[in-house]
């Protein structure tokens, strides 16, 4: 389960700041599917990156199964990217000189798995996400659809009980997008993993079980 | 561990021509370090080579040794040659005659140093180094022979004095005519070169014929060989002071024991190799930097990759490791060919030096040395690589994520 307390999250630059987040008090239960919908600028992104610990609040806490993350090293935070989340990013974000199979391998490499296994498992979640006929392409040899389905298998590698996307079907077709909800959608209700997803798209927010809106950095009931 | 090395291969890769660039800067100060090395270990051994077999000896001499003092020196007696016999350690001890005398050769003068020595001294004299020249390709097995105690008006001639000093060449059984007196060449000796090319310019002949030529009994240098070479700076003030004494004189002999100018020479030639090094060590500073550069811009378009790869749980650990290891495959293979190069390049040079001042000059080729320059490289490409792997350590993810 995750939860936060009073999150909040300012950037400064320069003389500037800029209040992305105010005070969010949210909570996800374990195996919920939740989309998260606003205008650009809202503070969405902030959200998941924190939520993801990708980045440390300014004032306020993520909990992740009641662990404090503002309290951990590091290193442990790294851990918990590795281990507990899958995030998914709007431009996928897969390292280009490696090819589809080594990129969902990575982070099994991070996290010391074998280099049988870790090909064997990669294989797999390819095959999962539809790419079993494309694992030595590289990404400049894939379309964007297919980029980001091999960003997700990448974000299940090390089985995370949490998917984090980023609007993951921003920068697809529509078609493409479809698939990929279908691929989202289907780890929720077959594995039972909480998604948690950003979106413009009200459609594609439909599908999820629960939708919360975001405004100036605040999550509205 | 592989798929590290995987990692890093295909990074470097990707960015292959700035890679080489990198390398090259390795491979040239590596290369330049190596081979100042070889070359001045060959320099040291052919030095070493030639000098050690002079070491136990003690050159005596009257007067002071210092050059340019051209008036009048004195000469010893065979008293003076029988004491110095006489001195403990000294294993021993040989007349020389020395002086300059007009040569004649089909028609031609010319001046050349007449050494007169007992023959059974010459071996104590020149020891192993000196022998007869090789005559291969006229057929006889060898130029002449060796002087003999019963010989008369017989010489052995040095090399220069056969190829060099005359306009026809002279051979063994030829006929010279010195101060007046015809001479029958019976040997011809090996070229000698370097610290002992003295030898190439003399004629050699018995002490009796010296004697007869010169017309004096006076001997000009004695040439001493000691048991232990250690005590041969105590066994040359000992002669000093045994010859002053024969003479009532001071400072009438000089005794110079080569052991000592041989460890000057020493330690000149290792002062030299040092500044050689510091030189060629710039040259390594530059590829540091280069490196340093290198990874630096490495981490810079890399950015965003690395924030990825933190996004996706890489420790900071993982990824300074990556960096590092970049930078010391690229600056450990610039150090193997480095290496390479160095051998090559020693040759070469050891060749235009013969080539130019036909000096022969061994390149040693030290495995020790290959090791260390593929080590030093390694470390200097590790440690210029530490800054900027340390740098992309620690970026934020996001922040890095963000960057493109
Ligand atoms: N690194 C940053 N530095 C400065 N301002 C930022 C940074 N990231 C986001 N912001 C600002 O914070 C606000 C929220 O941004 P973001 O969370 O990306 O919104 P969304 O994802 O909903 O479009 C915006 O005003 C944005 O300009
Ligand atoms: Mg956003």
């Amino acid at each position: 389960m995750i939860h936060t307390e009073n999150l909040s999250k300012t950037y400064r630059m320069g003389e500037v700041e800029v209040q992305a987040l105010r005070d969010v008090n949210l909570e996800i239960k374990d195996g919920e599917f939740i989309a998260i919908i606003g205008p650009s600028g809202s503070g969405k992104s902030t959200l998941l990156n924190l939520l993801g610990c990708l980045d440390k609040p300014t004032s306020g806490a993520v909990f992740i199964d009641g662990i404090n993350t503002g309290k951990l090293s590091e290193n442990a935070l790294a851990e918990i990217r590795r281990e507990k989340i899958g995030f998914i990013f709007q431009q996928f974000n897969l390292i280009h000189t490696l090819n589809a199979l080594e990129n969902v391998a990575l982070p099994m490499f991070f996290a010391g798995v074998g280099r049988e296994a870790r090909l064997k498992k990669a294989e797999e979640l390819l095959v999962k996400v539809g790419l079993g006929d494309r694992i030595y392409h590289k990404p400049s040899e894939l379309s964007g659809g297919q980029q980001q389905r091999v960003a997700i298998a990448r974000s299940l590698s090390n089985d995370p009980e949490v998917v984090i996307g980023d609007e993951p079907t921003g920068n697809v077709d529509t078609e493409a997008g479809d698939a990929i909800m279908d691929i989202l959608e289907g780890l929720n209700r077959d594995e039972g993993r909480t998604i948690i997803v950003v979106t413009h798209d009200a459609e594609i927010a439909a599908r999820a079980g629960r939708t919360k809106r975001m405004r100036d950095g605040k999550v509205l009931d | 561990m592989k798929d590290t090395f995987l990692l890093v291969y295909r990074n470097i890769r990707e960015r292959k021509t700035r890679s080489i660039l990198t390398m090259l800067g390795i491979v040239v100060g590596i290369a330049a370090v190596v081979a100042i090395m070889f070359i001045s270990y060959g320099m040291q051994e052919s030095i070493t080579e030639q000098l050690s077999e002079m070491a136990d000896i003690i050159m005596v001499t009257p007067g002071s040794v210092e050059l340019g003092s051209f008036g009048e020196l004195g000469s010893f007696t065979e008293r003076d040659l029988k004491d110095v016999e006489r001195i403990s350690g000294v294993k021993e001890a040989a007349a020389m005659m020395g002086e300059m005398q007009e040569v004649e050769y089909r028609g031609e003068k010319v001046m050349v140093e007449i050494v007169g020595i007992e023959p059974r001294d010459m071996d104590a004299v020149f020891g192993e180094t000196v022998k007869l020249e090789e005559d291969g390709d006229s057929g006889t097995s060898a130029s002449g022979r060796e002087l003999r105690e019963n010989d008369r008006k017989a010489c052995q001639i040095g090399y220069s004095v056969a190829n060099d000093y005359f306009d026809y060449e002279i051979g063994v059984n030829d006929r010279l005519t010195i101060n007046g007196s015809k001479f029958r060449v019976i040997g011809v000796l090996e070229e000698q070169g370097g610290f002992r090319s003295n030898v190439d310019a003399q004629i050699y002949v018995t002490k009796r014929d010296a004697v007869n030529i010169f017309d004096t009994r006076d001997i000009s240098s004695i040439f001493v060989r000691v048991r232990d070479i250690g005590e041969a700076e105590e066994i040359a003030d000992e002669i000093e002071d045994q010859i002053d004494d024969n003479h009532k004189l001071d400072d009438f002999t000089s005794a110079m024991a080569m052991g000592g100018a041989i460890e000057d020479l020493k330690s000149i030639f290792s002062v030299l190799q040092v500044f050689l090094l510091a030189i060629a060590s710039i040259s390594l500073i530059v590829a540091a930097l280069g490196i340093m550069n290198t990874t630096l811009m490495s981490v810079m378009e890399r950015t965003h990759e690395i924030g990825v790869m933190k996004a996706i749980g890489a420790k900071n650990r993982i990824i300074l490791f990556l960096f590092l290891m970049e930078a010391g495959v690229v600056s450990g293979i610039g150090g193997v060919l480095g290496c390479i190069v160095g051998v090559i390049a020693a040759n070469v040079i050891s060749f235009g030096i013969y080539t130019a001042f036909d000096v022969e000059i061994a390149v040693v080729v030290k495995l020790q040395v290959l090791l260390g320059g593929v080590a030093v490289a390694m470390i200097v490409g590790i440690l210029s690589g530490l800054y900027p792997a340390r740098k992309a350590s620690k970026m934020s993810p996001v922040e890095a994520v963000r960057y493109e």
